[in-house]
């Protein structure tokens, strides 16, 4: 019976260990090819054969024509402040409006909501790129956070879950002692909700890192400096430069994940509990 | 807990309903001009004239600056455009020599979409104005009645304040909607019109105009000419987005929910360790796996050398699976092999994320349930079918709809995956510059990119909108049908 119940543990662990290697095969491979004394990618063999740090050495402070890491990187970070501030705000305001708040377009913008959410993004996305250029904003890093940050309050409804949550009865309370509906949102409801805070923070943060196709259509003059870590490493990938700059672009790739994992990790807590309340309840 | 709450919301919400019934927006502003004073009826031109009476200065003032300001964006900047909406402007750019200067300059000429865009504009323009025109003469006759009843009229002060009370929704939603009117609404109307128009390669504005041609490209998109495969095209994209997303929305749901079950399962030692390394594979951004990933599996790359030097190469051969002549497996450089690969890497991709949902939603299931389940002798299987999927189902349901509309919207995963490493041999779809692999996001995105063909990117961009708006409406009807939740509290 004993040896039975271990056979079937080291079975479960085992196929554990399988689903882990799967998953981590990518992963392995971009640490290993950014150590790689070999510029290119290696095709012969999944480990390189000698290890070094100068593809790290050479994206930090090697800047060239084609590689511009420092500069990516301070940018994509401005623009991922900016965009979080803005969306995180939009967000929690609608989500607020729309779950504590009872007002007559309640119900239409909401069905709005919905329905323009029905239309591709990238529909939408190729129109803005004229309206922005018609502003004069292509190529600006101001229009870039306008894109990722203008529409946010469509992505009301999670947060809006998670604030049905928190009892009215907490918020008629607070009424009574004479508190303000903005009293109330800033002291009652925004404290109780953090974990969807932290989701929404992290969400709107990763946008910039993760988005590739609007920052290609929007910083489209080609000035490498003024790139986004995306569109920066996706252009070493070119069939010209992928034998020269591949282990740069997992080197790259390595000094972007490595601060959003920590992120992650750390999160990972509020992460779900987030997500679960507002999707679950809403 | 929660549904006691929604209870409790209805009840709040059926109460303030009976609250606010009151004549809608038209008919309040109607009335208004029928019963008002003078000051009331005056605010029908001079918007500000019915506070002035009431001797509220500050919103008076601010009310005269929003009417002029908005007359005066309709009537200098977006009346000549509007004037053009018909026919998209008229003179053609051309090159006249200029005496004076003995240079070739350019004519006064018309850019189709500039008219397209700013007559766009000035219609939201126009509505937002009229709309506001009819709350302010309700606001004004509103406050005409409270001062014939001698009741207390707001200072400004006291209106700034109820816009941080019972106004607060106002303030809170003014420049979230302004934002998605600027950057999703507009756009979208815009892109709708150029469906109607002829806006492509040999109509691009600056240097020659686009016109409005009726319905010509919805017809050719169900129809089959010698050069234009549009029909064919569409048929065979949409099947394929169709077959995608469901198996894209499918795999990851349900693999997902059985990952967070397996790591949930108490026998399963060390579940945070198993878990945070699955999360790690969420935290790198998906450009960059999915780039790798392509490298990873391309014809030259280092899985067909590893292949080819285990032999499997020559076994998928052997099989049948890989065709005689290459001497590389084509992961994603063959229809079927693309189509089966993408589905995979995006069980790859989306599985993770699915596990930390469904681990959420697993944790807050009754223990009682599964434990009386138990006890009548369900086996974990048993138990699972029976007990946790449709509990899941129940909760999750609404996003099972959210996510297979997102898939269909799959952008990243297609494109990054095979955008140029995939090349159709296949004459028909070529011509209308499509691919198996494509779904119809990824299809109208390079039509505008590659081949700047907006007209027939954004009919399909309305086709994807119809397709989703028929999904959605149909599953959620269906899923509200019995109100499933009630079974499990």
């Amino acid at each position: 019976m004993k040896a039975k119940k271990i056979i079937k543990s080291v079975l479960r662990h085992g196929f554990l260990v399988v689903l882990c290697t799967i998953w981590l095969v990518p992963i392995v491979w971009i640490v290993l090819t950014s150590f790689s004394t070999d510029p290119g990618i290696n095709i012969r063999n999944f480990f390189p054969e000698e290890y070094t740090l100068v593809n790290y050495h050479k994206l930090v402070f090697g800047s060239d024509t084609v590689s511009q890491f420092p500069n990516w990187f301070k940018n994509t970070l401005i623009v991922a402040i900016a965009t979080c501030i803005i969306s995180t705000s939009f967000v929690l305001m609608v989500a607020y409006a729309m779950s504590c708040m009872r007002f007559k377009a309640r119900k239409t913008l909401m069905n709005l909501s919905v329905t323009i959410n029905l239309f591709p993004g990238v529909l939408a996305m190729i129109a803005v790129y004229f309206v922005l250029k018609n502003a004069g904003l292509t190529n600006s890093h101001l229009g870039l956070v306008l894109v990722y940050s203008g529409s946010a309050g469509l992505g009301y409804l999670i947060a809006k879950g998670f604030f049905d949550t928190v009892p009215t009865t907490l918020r008629e309370a607070a009424t009574i002692d004479g508190a303000s509906e903005a009293r109330i949102f800033f002291r009652v409801v925004i404290p109780m909700s953090k974990p969807i805070i932290v989701y929404t923070i992290i969400n709107s943060f990763l946008v910039p890192w993760a988005d590739f196709v609007y920052a290609k259509l929007i910083l489209n003059s080609g000035i490498s400096s003024d790139w986004t870590v995306s569109i920066g490493l996706y252009n070493m990938l070119d069939r010209t430069l992928i034998n020269h700059y591949f282990a740069q672009f997992c080197a790259g790739g390595v000094l972007v994940s490595i601060p959003i994992s920590i992120l992650f990790v750390i999160m990972q807590k509020f992460y779900v509990e987030g997500i679960t309340n507002g999707a679950v309840k809403g | 807990m929660s549904k006691k709450n929604k209870s409790q919301a209805n009840a709040m919400d059926d109460r303030m309903v009976a609250v606010e019934k009151e004549p809608n927006l038209f008919k309040a502003a109607f009335l208004a001009l029928k019963n008002g004073d003078w000051a009331v009826k005056c605010s029908a031109l001079w918007m500000g004239a019915g506070y002035l009476a009431r001797k509220q200065y500050v919103k008076a003032l601010i009310m005269t600056l929003y009417e002029v300001a908005m007359l005066a964006f309709i009537f200098v900047v977006g009346m000549p455009y509007l004037a053009d909406f018909g026919t998209l402007g008229t003179v053609q750019l051309e090159y006249v020599f200029n005496m004076q200067t003995m240079k070739n300059e350019m004519n006064d000429y018309d850019n189709s979409f500039t008219i397209l865009l700013f007559s766009v504009i000035t219609f939201v323009a126009i509505v937002i104005l009229f709309f506001s025109w009819l709350a302010n003469l309700r606001a004004v006759h509103k406050l005409q009645k409270r001062a014939e009843a001698g009741k207390h009229i707001n200072s400004f002060k006291e209106d700034v304040k109820s816009y941080l009370n019972e106004k607060f929704h106002i303030t809170l939603l003014s420049l979230p909607v302004a934002g998605v009117v600027v950057f999703t609404v507009v756009p979208l109307i815009i892109l709708i019109a150029v469906a109607f128009t002829n806006y492509d390669q040999q109509h691009m504005p600056p240097d020659s105009l686009f016109d409005w041609v009726g319905i010509e490209n919805f017809t050719r998109l169900f129809t089959n000419g010698l050069t234009a495969t549009f029909g064919y095209s569409f048929k065979t994209v949409l099947t394929w987005t169709l077959i995608w997303a469901f198996f894209a929305t499918f795999s990851n749901y349900f693999l997902g929910i059985m990952l967070a079950k397996f790591l949930l399962n108490k026998k399963t030692k060390f579940p945070k360790f198993w878990r945070t390394i699955f999360v790690v594979t969420i935290a790198v951004p998906q450009f960059v796996t999915l780039l790798l990933i392509r490298n990873f599996l391309s014809d030259s790359g280092i899985v067909n050398s590893l292949f080819a030097q285990a032999g499997i190469t020559d076994f998928l051969k052997d099989i049948g699976l890989v065709a005689e002549h290459l001497d590389y497996v084509p992961f994603l450089s063959s229809p079927g092999w693309a189509k089966v690969m993408v589905i995979i890497i995006n069980i790859w991709v989306g599985v993770p994320y699915q596990m930390l949902v469904a681990t959420g939603v697993l944790l807050n299931i009754p223990a009682d349930m599964t434990e009386s389940a138990k006890i009548d002798g369900a086996n974990e299987w048993h138990s699972f079918w029976k007990i946790t999927m449709p509990y899941m189902f129940a909760v999750t349901g609404p996003t099972l709809v959210t996510d297979f509309v997102r898939n269909i919207n799959n952008f990243n995963v297609i494109y990054l995956l095979t955008q140029d490493v995939y090349v159709t041999t296949n004459q028909s779809l070529a011509l209308s510059k499509a691919k198996e692999i494509d779904l119809l996001v990824t299809w109208l995105f390079r039509l505008t990119q590659e081949n700047y063909n907006y007209k027939m990117a954004s009919v399909i961009g309305i086709m994807v909108f119809i397709i989703c708006a028929i999904f959605t409406l149909v599953a959620f009807r269906s899923l509200t049908k019995g109100d499933k939740e009630r079974m499990f509290q």
